[in-house]
């Protein structure tokens, strides 16, 4: 079992643009829409140049870095996404049919997948490693896995951002993901925040029947966005409420994952 | 640290499995050709793995069919591999095992070819419509399913860094006791995206790569797959090699430019000494990134003049190879390995011309010599840097 606190957290989608909003729409409220992601960290010059996963992706990160209280540069980073870029990817692959001496070079460079680590990484001046991931549906459980373990062996925060694009209409035929969401956990050694929000346990276990009910959130859960399995946990966290989930991780194996409170912790007003 | 390392195999431009490559390293036989890829029109050589098209998968593989996993099968099928994950299976079982593997475009030469036949509707062809194969983890899927290893899996995809940073986090599992094993591996295939993309930033040379050569002017696209048993030491007591340390960095700097000074390699490097508890003199040999891109090979040279005496041996080999991207970490991890284990240190194909002024010189020609600790860089977009130590196991 590995134990790590999370001293942080972020998230975006179009119906909530951070913490409070998450907050506010678990209670009940409206909030006006996201609208355009405009992430501060990223020069605005730099920002037109970024491709939308980059920007969701780096929102994140700030909104977790910010409400730790932690320096970004002394951050790890771990990006999960089932997908990538699908929207880079359909650009290049409709290119490539069509005109393939026209990709587009920022284009090309941005369609790595650890774009999002990179503009991090520059925006913020971090030489500490950054890591890009994928485990296609379990991609929640591995990144989370990943970045607790990172955690705890090399005694550092990881920051751990979570993210899936709406499918572009080819990809439709594969995965047909309606809405883009992400969000990112700042991880940090057991005891090494002054202020965690939580503490949270995780554990491999032998795969059981069944995936844990999806959130219903903002009048969407988000079908088939494969960041989405964490948002039951993230609404735990909101409302400060100790809570259990088992996450799919291999073909026989979920991650059973335990949200705890100490008496001492603040809860996760931000 | 001390990870052991047990069976290992690489397939690349040189040919698929151990003896081939050893053969074309000894004599200095490169596996670059003039570009014959379809649908490819581009002016510049290529390190294609012969058949790779021709590969048949297992039949409960069939969905999972891309050229990136054929090539993944035809590797796994190497030097034993397969022998030797059944036996650390039967050994800790296979819920004790994890999978990491490294990629940096998957299988997205199928999505191309989804993309070339869109159907009226923008969907793609029903042929085509493979969920488990459109997807950065199609390899881990892919390795999964034909290995039965059922622990933990992802692949890391941190463009030419990814599967030299798969030993960094096998490491850091085992060292954890999330898993006894783990098979790493790393496996990228020839596609349009890359060609073209690296044709569109003017890094395509037009001729043979030629690494630290003055006149070297781009690099040559290649393909690869390599996998490695890593575990703890007392489960592969006939371990020949050990991974020492790792080291892993961020530039800070520029997407597609590498920091001017290699502060992020510098870090690298200098974090995977630290780890091995080895000291820069002790190094026998480094096995460099060295595309043969204007900025890498002299922004790498600084980097090792600043760590490392003039009589240490360094060399690049992706004039052998090509650049194979997300696979060239262990490839290279693999070529540093073999040269361990059979005291002879490739030199750098297509270096007739030594830069002259470059803060360190490679070494051009192969050299006998039995190595103790060596180690291996891999650089990637995103300013993302790997670099690994191993170790003799034995004196």
């Amino acid at each position: 079992m590995t134990e790590v606190d999370i001293a942080g957290v972020g998230i975006w989608s179009e119906k909530f643009g951070s913490w409070d909003e998450f907050q506010a729409v678990l209670a009940g409220a409206e909030v006006e829409s996201a609208g355009a992601l405009k992430p501060e960290l990223i020069p605005a010059r730099e920002r037109r140049r970024a491709p939308a996963a980059v920007k969701m992706a780096v929102e994140v990160m700030d909104q977790a870095c910010r409400m730790a209280g932690i320096d970004a540069t002394d951050a790890a980073t771990v990006f999960g996404s089932g997908m990538g870029d699908m929207q880079i990817t359909d650009y290049i692959c409709r290119t490539l049919a069509d005109a393939p001496r026209m990709v587009s070079p920022t284009k090309f460079h941005n369609s790595v997948h650890n774009a999002s680590t990179g503009y991090w990484s520059i925006a913020t001046g971090s030489h500490f490693p950054a890591n890009a991931i994928s485990a296609y549906s379990n991609t929640v459980a591995a990144s989370l896995l990943e970045g607790a373990v990172q955690a705890a062996e090399e005694e550092l925060p990881v920051l751990v951002a979570l993210e899936e694009l709406a499918a572009p209409q080819p990809f439709k035929s594969v995965i047909d993901v309606d809405e883009p969401l992400a969000m990112a956990l700042l991880l940090t050694p057991k005891g090494q925040a002054a202020a965690p929000l939580a503490g949270i346990s995780l554990a491999v276990r032998p795969a059981e029947a069944g995936n844990p009910a999806a959130l219903h959130v903002a009048g969407t859960e988000f079908r088939n966005n494969f960041a989405a399995p964490l948002l039951p946990l993230l609404a735990a966290l909101a409302r400060g409420e100790a809570a259990t989930t088992a996450l799919p991780l291999s073909g026989s194996s979920m991650l059973a994952l335990a949200l705890e409170f100490p008496a001492a912790a603040r809860t996760a007003q931000a | 640290m001390r990870l052991a390392i047990g069976q290992y195999t690489a397939t690349s431009a040189v040919g698929a499995g151990l003896a081939a490559m050893r053969a074309a390293i000894s004599n200095g036989q490169s596996g670059l050709r003039r570009n014959d890829l379809e649908h490819c029109d581009l002016d510049t050589w290529i390190g294609r793995v012969e058949g790779v098209e021709a590969v048949e998968l297992p039949e409960h593989v069939a969905h999972l069919h891309s050229r990136n996993n054929q090539l993944a099968w035809l590797g796994l099928q190497q030097d034993g591999m397969l022998d030797s994950i059944a036996a650390i299976k039967a050994q800790v079982g296979p819920d004790r095992i994890g999978i990491v593997m490294g990629t940096s475009t998957s299988s997205i030469g199928r999505t191309e070819e989804a993309y070339r036949q869109l159907l009226p509707s923008d969907a793609m062809p029903p042929e085509y419509c493979q969920p488990q194969v459109h997807n950065l983890h199609s390899p881990g899927i892919f390795v999964q399913a034909v290995t039965g290893i059922s622990g933990p899996s992802l692949t890391i995809s941190t463009a030419c860094s990814s599967s030299a940073k798969v030993f960094a986090s096998a490491a850091r599992w085992i060292n954890h006791g999330l898993v006894d094993a783990v098979v790493v591996g790393g496996v990228d295939s020839l596609c349009l995206s890359i060609l073209y993309g690296f044709n569109s930033l003017e890094l395509v040379s037009a001729d043979l790569c030629r690494p630290f050569d003055r006149r070297r002017d781009g690099i040559n696209i290649g393909e690869s797959c390599g996998y490695a048993l890593l575990a703890r030491e007392d489960l592969l007591d006939d371990a020949d090699f050990l991974l020492l340390g790792y080291g892993e960095s961020a530039d800070a700097y520029h997407m597609s430019h590498p920091h001017p000074e290699g502060k992020g390699a510098l870090l690298a490097m200098t974090q995977a000494l630290h780890r091995a508890e080895v000291n820069a003199k002790d190094v026998d040999y480094i096995n460099l990134h060295g595309t043969a891109s204007q900025a890498n090979d002299r922004i790498e040279a600084h980097a090792l003049g600043q760590l490392f005496s003039a009589n240490t041996l360094a060399s690049s080999t992706k004039g052998w190879t090509g650049h194979t991207l997300g696979a060239a970490g262990i490839l290279e991890a693999i070529i540093t390995l073999e040269a361990m284990r059979h005291g002879e240190v490739p030199g750098t194909l297509n270096c007739d011309e030594p830069e002259a002024d470059f803060a360190f010189q490679v070494t051009r020609e192969n050299v006998q010599k039995p190595i103790r600790y060596a180690m291996t860089n891999s650089f990637g977009f995103g300013g993302n840097n790997a670099t690994l130590a191993f170790g003799a196991a034995h004196d």
